[in-house]
């Protein structure tokens, strides 16, 4: 990694987590819950750590190596797994996961950052007025969802494409039935075994 | 490096009565004192403010921590401690010129930042506090303006903690030879324009030029912090080594 670029990057993640602490008017209190804390992630890929402080009003980054109340090693992959709590356990026993300290830190900083939700709407129409901002923000909710519609269909059209155009897996009722059969067989083995066994 | 030997010390490239000096510098930073933010950053274009955060890195600061700002001039690096020390911590802001001081002081106010910070004009060659006080000390771009700067290192081990350290950043030496060209004519020709032009002062830019010339190297530096009872000093140069991070522990 370049050479203050880590400085440089914690510096910008500051000012926009302190901006962004001020949109919410929910953010404070739960912020004070953790104030004093710190949290430590390194990636080990790019290794770097980075070191997240909680003041009173406002999330401080750093990069050191120093001990912190909790610290999280892993990679940059395995990261977007962390969202999923069930995943947890399967990723420490695969070595892609290591924490040590205390866990609940890094949970009430997870659940802090899930349940920030800044009003962005309000601190726009004081540049553009609140007509426009509604506007901007309800355009944006369309494209949102248009987006999320487009998604869907897309991989409804490559499921079908796979299984009904061009064959290469097999539709639900296919396996279920294939599974079904498959039963059927066993059972039917198992007796013949029987009868096997009994002559 | 043999200041306190000598009756005459450096003032940039000009040798001066060594009782002089303090007076001299003064005059320097109560001239720029104003300005100083401004010129910082157009002269380093913002680069001095990442210097700064990787002198923090470096800390490993703490909540609760007393941290001691040496030179602390307008107040950035306080400010970053103290936003990291906590209400528990405590961080003290010293500073020679009181000048410098005072536009330290109004801006950390602007900031917010009251509660954990303490103001104190103070030579860091004899530091008005008490043994085994801080567990942090920095010094920022300070250290090159102190006459002895023997008998500040060894006034800095005196009331750091056991187990604390003491951060020095400070211009130094370029390790390449076409960098050394190129910051040469930079700080000779354009830096005290720059000057005239932003703070209307070339003899102030003119001494801060020289003044790093005649600033110990990296190698001179971590032998003399080691020569104060420094423990495992090491340094890392940055931008090219146009300036230098030491650290040391006192063990």
């Amino acid at each position: 990694m370049l050479p203050l670029l880590p400085q440089l990057l914690c510096a910008v993640a500051e000012k926009l987590s302190r901006k962004l602490i001020a949109m919410d008017a929910n953010a404070k209190p739960a912020l004070a819950k953790l104030q004093g804390k710190q949290l430590s992630v390194t990636l080990r890929d790019l290794k770097l750590t980075l070191v997240l402080s909680a003041t009173a009003d406002a999330l401080l980054f750093n990069q050191h190596d120093e001990p912190t109340d909790c610290r999280i090693t892993t990679d940059i992959a395995t990261l977007k797994q962390l969202r999923d709590p069930s995943q947890l356990t399967r990723l420490i026993k695969n070595d892609a996961l290591q924490i040590d300290g205390d866990l609940h830190v890094a949970q009430q900083f997870s659940h802090f950052l899930q349940q920030l939700n800044p009003d962005w709407q309000h601190a726009l129409a004081g540049y553009v007025g609140d007509a426009l901002a509604y506007k901007i923000s309800r355009t944006l909710q369309h494209v949102q969802h248009y987006l999320q519609l487009k998604a869907k269909q897309l991989s409804q059209m490559q499921r079908e494409l796979a299984q009904d155009e061009l064959l290469l897996t097999p539709s639900r009722l296919e396996t279920e039935q294939f599974s079904q059969q498959l039963s059927e067989l066993q059972a039917k083995v198992e007796h013949l075994r029987r009868q096997l066994n009994t002559l | 490096m043999n200041e306190p030997t000598s009756p005459t010390t450096h003032f940039g490239f000009k040798s001066v009565p060594a009782e002089q000096k303090v007076a001299m510098v003064a005059d320097v930073f109560h001239s720029v004192a104003a300005k100083y933010d401004i010129m910082n950053d157009v002269m380093s274009m913002g680069i001095h403010r990442l210097w700064k955060r990787f002198t923090i890195d470096c800390s490993g600061v703490r909540p609760g921590q007393q941290v001691l700002d040496l030179a602390g001039g307008t107040g950035d690096i306080a400010a970053l401690f103290s936003k990291r020390v906590g209400p528990s911590g405590k961080v003290v802001l010293a500073d020679i010129n009181e000048s410098m001081l005072n536009v330290g002081r109004d801006k950390l106010r602007d900031l917010g930042i009251i509660n954990n910070i303490e103001f104190v004009q103070a030579n860091a060659e004899a530091l008005p506090f008490a043994d085994n006080s801080f567990d942090i000390i920095s010094i920022g771009f300070g250290l090159r303006n102190v006459t002895d700067k023997d008998a500040a290192l060894r006034s800095m081990f005196r009331v750091l903690k056991p187990g604390g350290r003491l951060l020095v950043l400070e211009f130094s030496k370029p390790t390449h030879d076409w960098l050394s060209k190129a910051y040469d004519l930079y700080s000779f020709r354009l830096l005290p324009f720059m000057g005239q032009l932003i703070a209307n002062d070339k003899e102030s830019y003119q001494y801060l030029a020289e003044s790093i010339r005649m600033h110990p190297d990296q190698e001179t530096l971590k032998q003399m912090m080691v020569e104060a009872g420094f423990a495992e000093v090491t340094y890392h140069n940055m931008t090219g080594g146009i300036v230098a991070l030491h650290r040391g522990y006192k063990f």
